[in-house]
Parts: structure tokens; C-alpha cells; sequence
């Protein structure tokens, strides 16, 4: 949980596009948004190393055994 | 039987995907392979009722599936070997993800419910629609998308990810120094 604000040296603006407000329901709007962002940068971290792990295989190619087998079948041999 | 040489190109490029998302149901490569050998020839004996010019991956993905289901759950060995052969068959780790924190979520993942494990992989892997992913699991649309949105949370709890910083190597480091059960 991150509560320690960060400590500018330039003089403040506005705070609109932080999208902090000083009233409780400004805070809890922020709060909520940033859970959501949060939400979107696991998922997006999930999904990441789903494909990963994937592509990993994927990137093998096809077994040498795996096409000889579809050649053979495919090619009017009988099949053992 | 002669086999439409366009037709063989279609089996043997979805072959790859297939062998991947095996692996990913079986947990252990040889076992994987078989099956996916398994599916292939039950699929080539039966490509008179492949339509020609419908999805080729979905088709055999199905067939896949139905085999798992239907005889390799039944010996109860899943998943059992999830970081050993499997492990071994991952040539190279993702550049951007660590070692150790790849190995947490294939681990993670392996702990998913088998049927929120296989919708996430065929939509957020694979690559497969909701649609195509409802049709090779045999379920409604809504269905895949309730199992995938539970199988993303799950593994958000499992990874015990409270905020983007545990994405990096402290996160790794303390995985590990608490035995993996942080």
C-alpha cells in the first residue's frame, strides 16, 4: 500500500490532473481508480506471461515424429 | 486415404498451438505429445466431416480436449509433473520475466481449477475467441467468460499481488526466502 506522497520542489498546480480532490469523495473516487488501474496492470502482467509460456511451446514448432505422422497418414499408405 | 494437401498444411500448422495447449492440460510433454498424436490420428481418420473452410484449430482443439477429458482425467495424473518434464521443455525464460517468478506462476496456474485453467489459455493464450473457446469446451459463451474472469482473479490472489511492485525481484527474492509461500 503506497501512502507516502511525493514531495515536490515545484511550487503546486492544480490538482486536476492527478486527479486528486480534497474532499472525502474526491479521495475515494481516486482510490478507486487507481485499484481499477491496478487491476488492469496484473491482469495485463498475467496475460503477458499466459502468452509467454505459450509462445514458448509454440516457437518449437512441430515434432519431426508428429509430421512424419501426418505425412504418412495423409498420403494413401496403409496405415499400420 | 489421400489427404488434400491443403487440408495437411492446416493440421500441421495448428500443430504447434495444439502441442502447447496439450502440455498445458497434461502438464508433462511426453504425455502431451501422445495425446496430440492421439488427435491427430483420430481426426485424419475422421476429416470427412471437417468442413472445409471452417476454423481447422477449433476443430482439432475439440477433438483434443474430448480425449483428454474422456481418458487421460481418468488416470488422475495431471499436473502432477507441472515443474519437472514441463519445466525441462521450456527452451528459454521471457527476457522480462524473472526466473523464479515464472516458475511461481506456472505453478500458479497448475493450481487453477482445470476447467478455469483450460478457458484462460484458449482465450488469453491461444488466442481463441469466446465463441470458439465456448464451442471446444462444449459450454455457452458465458460460461468461458465466467471461468476465465475467475481463473485472472485466482491467479491474482494465488501470486499474492497487492500492488505492481511485487511484479519485481523483491517479490521474487521474499517468494523465496519464505519457501515459496509468501
Amino acid at each position: 500500500m503506497k501512502t507516502a506522497k511525493t514531495v515536490s520542489l515545484t511550487p503546486p498546480t492544480s490538482n486536476e490532473d492527478t486527479g486528486e480532490a480534497p474532499d472525502a469523495m474526491g479521495r475515494a473516487v481516486t482510490q478507486r481508480r487507481s485499484e481499477v488501474r491496478l487491476g488492469r496492470e496484473v491482469q495485463a502482467r498475467i496475460g503477458q506471461q499466459l502468452r509467454a509460456m505459450y509462445e514458448d511451446i509454440v516457437s518449437q514448432g512441430v515434432p519431426q515424429h508428429i509430421a512424419d505422422l501426418v505425412r504418412r497418414l495423409g498420403n494413401d499408405d496403409e496405415v499400420s | 486415404m489421400k489427404l488434400d494437401p491443403v487440408i495437411r498444411d492446416q493440421v500441421l500448422a495448428t500443430v504447434p498451438r495444439l502441442r502447447a495447449f496439450a502440455i498445458s492440460l497434461c502438464g508433462n510433454v511426453d504425455r502431451a505429445d501422445d495425446l496430440v498424436q492421439e488427435t491427430l490420428l483420430r481426426a485424419l481418420a475422421h476429416i470427412d466431416s471437417f468442413q472445409p473452410g471452417t476454423n481447422m484449430p477449433a476443430w482439432l482443439f475439440t477433438i483434443l480436449r474430448n480425449l483428454f477429458r474422456s481418458e487421460y482425467r481418468k488416470r488422475r495424473r495431471e499436473i502432477e509433473d507441472a515443474d519437472g518434464r514441463y519445466a525441462e521443455t521450456l527452451k528459454s525464460q521471457p527476457e522480462q520475466t524473472g526466473r523464479v517468478e515464472f516458475a511461481e506462476f506456472r505453478a500458479a496456474l497448475a493450481r487453477l481449477p482445470s476447467d478455469q485453467r483450460e478457458a484462460l489459455i484458449l482465450v488469453g493464450a491461444s488466442g481463441f475467441s469466446y465463441e470458439d473457446a465456448a464451442t471446444i469446451c462444449g459450454c455457452a459463451v458465458g460460461t468461458i467468460k465466467s471461468r476465465v474472469n475467475r481463473a485472472r482473479t485466482r491467479l491474482a490472489d494465488l501470486l499474492a499481488i497487492d500492488s505492481v511492485d511485487d511484479f519485481g525481484p523483491d517479490h521474487a527474492t521474499r517468494a523465496v526466502l519464505a519457501g515459496g509461500r509468501s
